[in-house]
């Protein structure tokens, strides 16, 4: 055989890296696995609110697991706080608590498990899960208080604690935690996240054991260098620049027609990007405010979508991107003001970053994404007599913004999740709460019109025949501004709306943030939500995609003729070529 | 007795197992034949007949049973070709369909585009009518409605037609109406009634599988109309079976009228073979391999039953219906390999395909696939493949390999190929975790049984990166599906959903809504030929915790249903839960709900008896062909090892690795770690040489 023989550069392994990257990854997919199986409370074993990660000894990124993308990187700051701060006070047997949004938290719900993975007597990596809890004390349960002015009113703030030490429960410790929690539910679902952690940390020395210290550590280290120089590439293909963008969240829950803006500088410098926050507004006197840890994971899951979707998240996709947000902004919440919201501030973050972007990076930005508009209802179940709790994931989940060749994803939701959660099972949904579904279909006109028009909102009519009801309103996107906005010549998709239609008639439009208790058996409930937004001249788009649409029912003759440009006979549904070129000013 | 024969029509390869009592079982292979897939199994049957010297209509008259898996319906959802297909539904939801619950399966990838729906909505006709959970009718259904809908079905020359109502599961009435309707003002569709064919709950599943099933109900029809008319003519007057995605076998017949239960039916003969193969040497579970020319199924069998799911998917379409849990990658002999930006080795999941194929086979390939480094590395034998009818240029493997990965990896050609090799068996050890550690089951516990024309050369590296100390690959392991197909029995299954507290279960419903399953299931069996003795039922209810989303199907007794055994239902459902999600919540007391009730209904077939080989003692000398070079992962070097015929192996005959075992169709890579010694029906089973007192025994008894 004619084989060329050459000399090695280094002793590196090219082929140990990409296997050490799979079993990575593989390795927080069984972590996420243990958590699916175990915990009981439905927004981790249904929703997948949760992340599992592993870290090396610095706190640094290796490889997670997260199903929706608004917790990406919520764990590595918190990771490489915990290391500055038990500092040489780490041990085998070692199990950390955290969920503080004052030392690197994103929201206090999101309760994390930190357990540190010795080998040969030393500390060489982490595992870490992350998952959002059904409650975390504070004045309401579950933790969405929309009349919250601090902290304290929100949940119980836990900066990093060891729950065990070299192995030994702090049972007193232990018992001070959950004791300011409502339901045990907690206890059972913050042990999974433990168990997770045993995984994690079985998967990482099985391979240290194969490979040895020294290799491992040299190669996670080519590891991370070759996702640096991945993401610098993308970068690179960046025109250097200044690229500003605004965005604002509407209503703070105290104040109507409050706004507040969300001013972003971005520069882009050869291989480099940063995020500017400066002239952000200062921090609302309610919940409406972002930790920086919530901000910080809604700029790279957006930056995200707008790279090569292949590359591994590791410590290596955030070496290029430099963050700064002014603390004392909403985006950066200062000591002890509330912040539950941040998460939903996500958002409108995305817009003032897609925007600004929509200059350099034309063809890889969307449009705007229909802003969530959520609606958490609980009450009496009285066919079993017990109480009953429900977020109407089908009901918020609108369209999102088109992006250049494609049109946007109809009834996908909130960009946080960006399709991650599902809608409830239309059968699954009469079944287990007490509402008789009326209609969960998509609504005519609500994309934004484009060359590429952006996806499509959905409208939720469903009849209430539960006791003692409450709703609890918490969102976005229902002032005219909100709406997803459209780019390069695309039209904004529709608004949101909720209304809730009392049995004597009487209709009540419920604030964007808002608490609404007694509401009678007998309500109909009824919420649009709203399209994403259309990208291009609507003048552009193919004329048999617009015939689809009417034929659909997705676009009405009228807006075809408006929008398009396309004249549509309403009878036989066939184009008349001839007007609708001299609408659309060809030939 | 006569000739049992298996066909499994794949991409590329049509496979058949001939088999007769009194003769060792033979393979055959020709292309397949995509326009008209009967074509190609015409054509293998006439080649059997040759080589028996028989003129076809005498072979044919010799022959009992043919079981056949088919792809036409699966390959019909891929490309879309499925029949033009209306929908009637209950107003207001008749967006389910396309809005798959609003799921987007990349989250970060905004060009990824929602699937495009079977049923475009202008074809979805809302009905006004309604039924709550129980059942109870809250508005009656208006005719009118479905006759409009027909009407526009009429004119838009519609062939099938799917009716899917809100909550039918608990009442068929207004699906029935409408159906009659249907059938009368349109003779010649294909209907399908959600009640009929999957009364249980959840909206979406259920209206998702019934459009399947009358997507691809009339290209299934058309297929076996035909086929069995040519069979016909050539004078079978035998048994003819249709593989089904369950693992079981059906009657023509009724497959025409399910049609969706042949649509991920391809993989399935496998995990069957698995425990055939695996019962010999008394195993009861065992995890399935089988890599081919673009993918690899992994499947896990535990008490000789392979792990089943009601949430499958095709094309990103969920089907309901009761299908084998396997797992499916793209890694395969054609599977490309290629640097990413990051300067990464991948592989896969693109694959050549048959078509341009591998670089080496000549074709017009130009990307260095899996094969070419199982060439250079000398697992293949350029002079030996397909025994010697596809010649397999080196020159151009070792091209590709050094332009399109050593030249970027700064590596020499070898090394590129060792790790093209290490890293498509990684790809592959990860979709074996998934069907085991993922199931929570250990992978080391069980055997693994290694098939697919390329899987033996990469069994060792899969089994030592999972830590496996035993594998068993079947002397036919190249056409594993055709032969597990033979070992398939008829099987239907049933499913009723009754929502309620396992404590207020009303036992009157309860039994007469298995009661109505049993007699469905004997009759449909009855239509089959199956004696009464010959019928198994196998009884499960779905439960969960009061507020759980996910059921666990756990199967009861007949005793526990008739006799109204509460308690030793629950008995049964705590420890499954248990064991799949780590734990009960038996000592709480938390209510348990049921769900569905199912029935799995089997008719034992008469299995093909294969012949035992006589004892040899170990010493395979008489097999030994030439000594060749190959590569040794561990060593990552060459070295010039036996190379054996395969056919020529005997019962008790043991090899060191390492070693080549050459087929015509196979070749087996047996690195230093293993040992192999040949069972009483030829398939050479592969031990850690450190733990080989542990298993020999299993083999020579």
């Amino acid at each position: 055989m004619k084989v060329k023989k050459r000399k090695k550069s280094s002793n590196i392994d090219q082929i140990l890296v990409s296997v050490l990257q799979r079993r990575f990854k593989s390795i927080t997919e069984e972590m996420g696995l243990t958590l699916l199986r175990t915990t009981r409370s439905p927004i981790l074993n249904e929703a997948r609110d949760f992340v599992t990660g592993l870290y090396d000894a610095k706190g640094r990124m290796l490889e997670q697991t997260e199903y929706i993308p608004v917790l990406a990187f919520a764990l590595q700051p918190v990771c490489q706080y915990i290391v500055e701060y038990f500092g040489d006070e780490i041990y085998p047997g070692d199990v950390i608590l955290h969920n503080d949004v004052f030392t690197k938290g994103n929201q206090l719900a999101d309760i994390a498990v930190f357990r540190p993975i010795f080998y040969q007597g030393e500390l060489t990596a982490w595992a870490a899960c992350k998952g959002h809890q059904a409650d975390v004390g504070g004045a309401v349960p579950g933790g969405y208080n929309p009349q919250a002015r601090e902290v304290w009113q929100e949940g119980l703030r836990i900066p990093p604690v060891k729950i065990y030490e070299k192995g030994i429960l702090r049972k007193d410790l232990w018992n001070l935690i959950f004791a300011n929690i409502r339901y045990n539910i907690v206890e059972e679902d913050i042990r999974a996240e433990m168990g997770g952690c045993v995984v994690g940390e079985r998967g990482i020395l099985s391979l240290l054991e194969r490979h040895g210290k020294e290799v491992f550590h040299s190669h996670i280290e080519y590891l991370f260098q070759s996702t640096e120089k991945m993401m610098r590439r993308e970068i690179e293909a960046i025109p250097d620049g200044i690229y500003h963008g605004q965005s604002y969240v509407y209503y703070d829950g105290f104040r109507e027609g409050s706004r507040f803006k969300i001013n972003l500088t971005i520069e882009v410098k050869g291989s480099d990007i940063s995020f500017d926050y400066t002239g952000t507004d200062p921090q609302t006197e309610g919940f409406v405010n972002a930790p920086y840890g919530a901000s910080v994971s809604a700029i790279i899951l957006t930056f995200l979508m707008l790279v090569n979707p292949e590359i591994p998240h590791n410590e290596g996709i955030i070496r290029p991107i430099h963050i700064h947000i002014p603390e004392g902004t909403f985006l950066n919440v200062r000591f002890p003001g509330a912040s539950t919201f941040g998460n939903s501030i996500t958002g409108p973050h995305a817009d003032a970053i897609l925007k600004a972007l929509s200059k350099a990076l034309p063809q890889r930005v969307t449009a705007g994404w229909n802003r969530m508009l959520a609606f958490a209802i609980s009450g009496k179940d009285t066919r079993k007599n017990t109480p009953y709790v429900d977020i109407l994931f089908n009901a918020l989940k609108g369209g999102s913004g088109a992006i250049h060749g494609v049109d946007g994803y109809d009834h996908i939701g909130l960009i946080n999740c960006a399709g991650g959660i599902l809608a409830q099972d239309p059968e699954m949904f009469e079944l287990t709460t007490p509402h008789l579904l009326m209609k969960h279909e998509y609504v005519t006109d609500s994309a934004g019109a484009g060359q590429w028009r952006g996806g499509l909102g959905v409208e939720t009519i469903f009849k209430i025949y539960g006791e003692e009801v409450t709703g609890v309103t918490f969102g976005d996107g229902v002032d005219e501004e909100a709406r997803a906005f459209g780019l390069f010549g695309g039209k904004k998709g529709s608004l949101n709306k909720l209304e809730l239609i009392y049995p004597d008639g009487q209709i009540y439009t419920p604030k964007s943030k808002e608490v609404i208790r007694g509401i009678p058996k007998g309500t109909i409930f009824h919420e649009i939500a709203g399209g994403g937004g259309g990208y291009g001249d609507p003048l552009k788009r193919l004329i048999e995609r617009i015939l689809k649409d009417v034929r659909n029912g997705f676009v009405s003759i009228e807006k075809a003729k408006e929008d398009y440009g396309v004249v549509i006979d309403p009878k036989t549904l066939e184009v008349d070529m001839e007007k609708t070129r001299r609408l659309r000013g060809i030939g | 007795m006569g000739f049992k024969i298996g066909i499994d029509v794949g991409g590329t390869f049509t496979d058949f197992l001939l088999t007769h009592e009194d003769e060792t079982a033979q393979i055959y292979k020709v292309l397949s034949t995509p326009e008209d897939p009967s074509i190609g199994l015409m054509k293998g049957l006439e080649e059997m007949s040759r080589d028996r010297n028989l003129p076809l209509p005498k072979f044919i008259k010799e022959v009992e049973t043919i079981v056949h898996g088919t792809t036409v319906t699966t390959n019909a959802v891929l490309t879309y070709r499925g029949a033009k297909t209306g929908l009637l539904t209950t107003k207001g939801i008749r967006d389910a369909l396309e809005m798959r619950r609003g799921v987007r399966e990349e989250q970060y990838n905004n060009r990824y585009t929602n699937v495009e729906p079977l049923v475009p909505r202008f074809l979805r006709y809302p009905v006004e009518e309604r039924c709550d959970y129980r059942g109870e009718i809250l508005t009656s259904i208006k005719k009118q409605d479905v006759h409009d809908a027909v009407d526009r079905f009429n004119a838009e020359e519609v062939d099938a037609v799917a009716i899917c109502f809100m909550n039918s599961f608990a009442n068929k009435e207004h699906e029935e109406v409408a159906a009659a309707i249907v059938r009368e003002k349109m003779p010649n569709a294909y209907l399908t009634v959600s009640s009929t064919l999957l009364p249980s709950i959840r909206f979406y599943d259920r209206i998702s599988t019934t459009v399947l099933n009358s997507y691809v109900g009339p290209i299934l029809m058309n297929y076996l109309t035909n086929l069995i008319r040519r069979l016909k003519e050539i004078g079978f007057r035998g048994v003819l079976l249709i593989m089904q995605s369950n693992g079981g076998v059906v009657s023509p017949e009724i497959a025409i009228d399910h049609a969706a239960v042949t649509l991920l039916s391809g993989p399935a003969g496998g995990p069957i073979a698995g425990i055939a193969y695996t019962a010999i040497q008394g195993y009861k579970d065992c995890i399935t391999v089988d890599m081919g020319g673009t993918s690899f199924d992994a499947a896990l069998i535990k008490n000789q039953t392979p792990l089943v799911t009601t949430e499958g998917e095709i094309n990103r379409l969920r089907l309901a219906l009761p299908m084998l849990n396997i797992v499916t990658i793209g890694a395969g002999g054609g599977s490309i390999g290629w640097i990413d930006e990051g300067g990464l080795l991948r592989m896969g999941p693109h694959s050549a395909g048959a078509k341009p194929g591998p670089v080496c086979y000549d074709l017009g390939g130009e990307l260095p696939t899996c094969t070419d480094a199982d060439l250079l590395l000398g697992y293949l034998d350029k002079d030996y493949f397909a025994g010697g009818k596809i010649p397999l240029n080196e020159e151009k493997a070792i091209q590709s390999i050094q332009t399109h990965i050593a030249e970027k990896l700064k590596l020499d050609v070898i090394e590129a190929a060792a790790g093209m090799y290490h890293v498509i068996n990684v790809n592959m050890a990860a979709g074996v975790r998934e069907v085991s550690v993922k199931k929570g089951q250990d992978p080391r516990d069980f055997p693994l049984v290694v098939a697919g024309g390329a899987g033996p050369n990469h069994a060792c590296m899969i089994a030592l990166e999972l830590e496996i100390p035993v594998m068993i690959i079947p002397r036919e392991s190249s056409i594993f599906c055709a032969a597990g197909m033979l070992m398939s029995d008829l099987q239907h299954n049933f499913v009723r959903t009754y929502p309620i507290f396992l404590e207020d279960l009303n036992l009157k419903k309860f039994q007469s809504l298995f009661e109505e399953m049993e007699q469905e299931g004997r009759l449909l069996l009855k239509s089959e030929h199956i004696p009464k003795d010959q019928i198994k039922m196998i009884y499960s209810i779905d439960m969960r915790y009061i507020k759980q989303y996910h059921e666990v199907n756990v199967i009861i007794t007949r005793e526990d249903i008739f006799k109204g055994k509460r308690t030793s239902i629950a008995n049964k459902f705590h420890p499954e839960h248990n064991r799949l999600y780590g734990y009960s919540l038996e000592e709480v007391g938390t209510p348990i709900e049921v769900i569905n009730l199912r029935l799995k209904c089997i008719g034992v077939t008469d299995k093909p008896k294969f012949l035992k080989m006589k004892y040899r003692g170990p010493d395979p000398s008489k097999a030994f062909k030439k000594k060749r070079r190959v590569y040794l992962p561990d060593k990552k070097t060459f070295q010039a090892v036996p190379v054996y015929d395969g056919d020529q192996l005997r019962y008790g005959h043991e090899i060191e690795g390492p070693a080549i075992i050459e087929q015509v169709n196979t070749t087996t890579f047996v690195s230093p770690e293993f040992s192999v010694i040949c069972d009483a029906y030829g398939s050479y089973t592969m031990v850690l040489k450190s733990r080989e007192n542990e298993f020999k025994s299993r083999v020579v008894q």
